[in-house]
């Protein structure tokens, strides 16, 4: 299929549209509420924001009322049901079925609206659960999906699969995006159902708090991880939103990857607790390696900024006021 | 995960309990209304798109709330050939998403009792092993030009699995294999190839022509079922099958397209000649669906491809020709 990349699009007109109206769905979560900042940062004043009980996207009918009241120039599809592999092993229908309905609802709708260009995120967890490492986006639908998360993956596979039907079949500008392991503002620190970073974060800051010996970490600490801070995932989307306008899905990752050990070892040192780090080898390791392969983005022109350490250096200080304090 | 097999109790005792079949004017839908017609189902809610739009959010719910149909099957969904797919891949993919979605939530939220997805051998891989189990889906990429429609349908099954699991509620889903029979579509430009065939025999012989010319070698092999055979297993099924793993619906028997030439202008009556043009590509060397598992369960065809030719060239003469 023929795909219109970004050099033959005409290029920086969302860039100099800074008052053009601009709807972020999902703007109070880990990636709309960065992207939501990064837009107000980079000076775009026209931004229209809907809660869930302000607009129920899963509402067919207040969804169109909704695009031809505000008839928005712009979308940023960031609005999902998102959650771990329990969360998603236990509410699979609504894992499935709510991400559809947003999904389809809101593409159908921006694009008889009018809305001039719309850009769908999703996740790494589309790709083949055996798929080669770094992930290129080639890889899409070519082997079995991770069990655990395949109702979030089949909707979400969907959504790019609309978005490019659509740009088929009326030439409309639709584009997705698809993150690595995010962390950053706003993320999930749930004792339970929070994922490996944030969870690190907190244990340590926990021990340090409670002068306890050591943290003890499941597995040998070896598995590859890759991980990008959310202020970098919405400086791209911004940049996709300005520059690509093709038809095949966008890898989004940061190409930086760290061991589930150096990772520890980093987030112990920026949380300054000085006990034990110490590897429990009888638990069980995951998956060795899962790297995105960003080569695409990269020849795009478009690179990230935050390294690691100056990313989890501004997390915790961000957990430290917004979560912790919160608490107290 | 868990599978839930066929209870051995009948689920479908209840003749006169309501039943909604969604899409009963198309091939498929229209056969399962005769046959539930035939084994005494007294209740059916049928719909035209005109009174019921199933992509209309809104309009699906109410009619669920005041129907309130026992049970549910799902046989409507836009369709159409390679061209159609290409040219309408929005329409394709968003449409069937959005009538599946609605349906199925639905049905789910006013307490049906069992609903039936149907969808098409066009979910399996472009290159499955052959015959085609279950077991194939999602295993490697799809056939690039009905990706739209099979991405809708994958979803569909997904979306029933999903529902299973976390309600323990009964959806199941039955994808059938190629089907020929009453009320297919015989157009001239984008019918399928059993009813072009047809067509063109008959055409060539009322016409007198001396030959009908065929595209390829004839030598790949299909699998053709009869769509009341079909309709006879999505009864079987409702009946007795509640697993969370989809069924493959074929008939087991494959033709190569010679065969299914001759037997077709054996059928028809055309005298002349027919004629292979080899320079034209042949397509996929074998599709058949392994139909095993539905074998298992103890349903098997009843239609032969000779018997349902001639009955399905009976109904084109009295319903397509005559017009």
């Amino acid at each position: 299929m023929a795909d219109t990349t970004g050099s033959e699009m005409k290029s920086g007109s969302f860039m100099s549209e800074k008052s053009a109206k601009i709807f972020v769905a999902g703007h109070r979560g880990l990636v709309g509420s960065a992207i939501v900042r990064k837009l107000h940062d980079q000076g775009f004043t026209n931004l229209v924001l809907r809660t869930h009980s302000e607009l129920d996207l899963t509402s067919q009918s207040d969804v169109e009322s909704f695009f031809a009241t505000e008839k928005p120039v712009y979308v940023i599809l960031a609005a999902a049901k998102v959650g771990g592999i329990h969360a998603n092993n236990t509410y699979p229908a609504d894992f499935i079925g709510v991400n559809l309905q947003i999904q389809t609802n809101v593409i159908h709708s921006a694009y008889k609206h009018g809305v001039k260009k719309l850009l769908f995120l999703g996740s790494s967890c589309i790709y083949p659960k055996f798929a080669p490492q770094p992930i290129p986006e080639s890889a899409l639908l070519t082997g079995p999906l991770e069990p655990t998360n395949e109702w979030y993956a089949i909707a979400k596979i969907a959504g790019i699969k609309m978005c490019q039907a659509y740009r088929l079949q009326h030439q409309w500008d639709a584009i997705s995006g698809m993150p690595t392991n995010l962390y950053g503002q706003n993320d999930n620190f749930h004792p339970e159902n929070s994922h490996v970073l944030p969870a690190l974060m907190r244990r340590f800051h926990e021990a340090k708090a409670n002068n306890a010996d050591e943290v003890v970490v499941w597995g040998s600490g070896s598995p590859l991880r890759e991980f990008l801070h959310v202020d970098d995932l919405a400086d791209a989307c911004v940049f996709l939103m300005d520059q690509y306008s093709g038809f095949e899905h966008v890898n989004v990752g940061s190409g930086v990857e760290v061991t589930i050990k150096e990772l520890a070892e980093l987030v112990k040192e920026v949380v300054g607790f000085k006990g034990k780090l110490v590897w429990d080898c009888t638990k069980p390791d995951g998956t060795p390696r899962k790297l995105m392969d960003n080569s695409k983005l990269a020849s795009l022109g478009w690179t990230p900024k935050i390294s690691l350490k100056d990313g989890l250096s501004q997390t915790y200080e961000w957990y430290l006021e917004n979560v912790v304090q919160q608490k107290q």
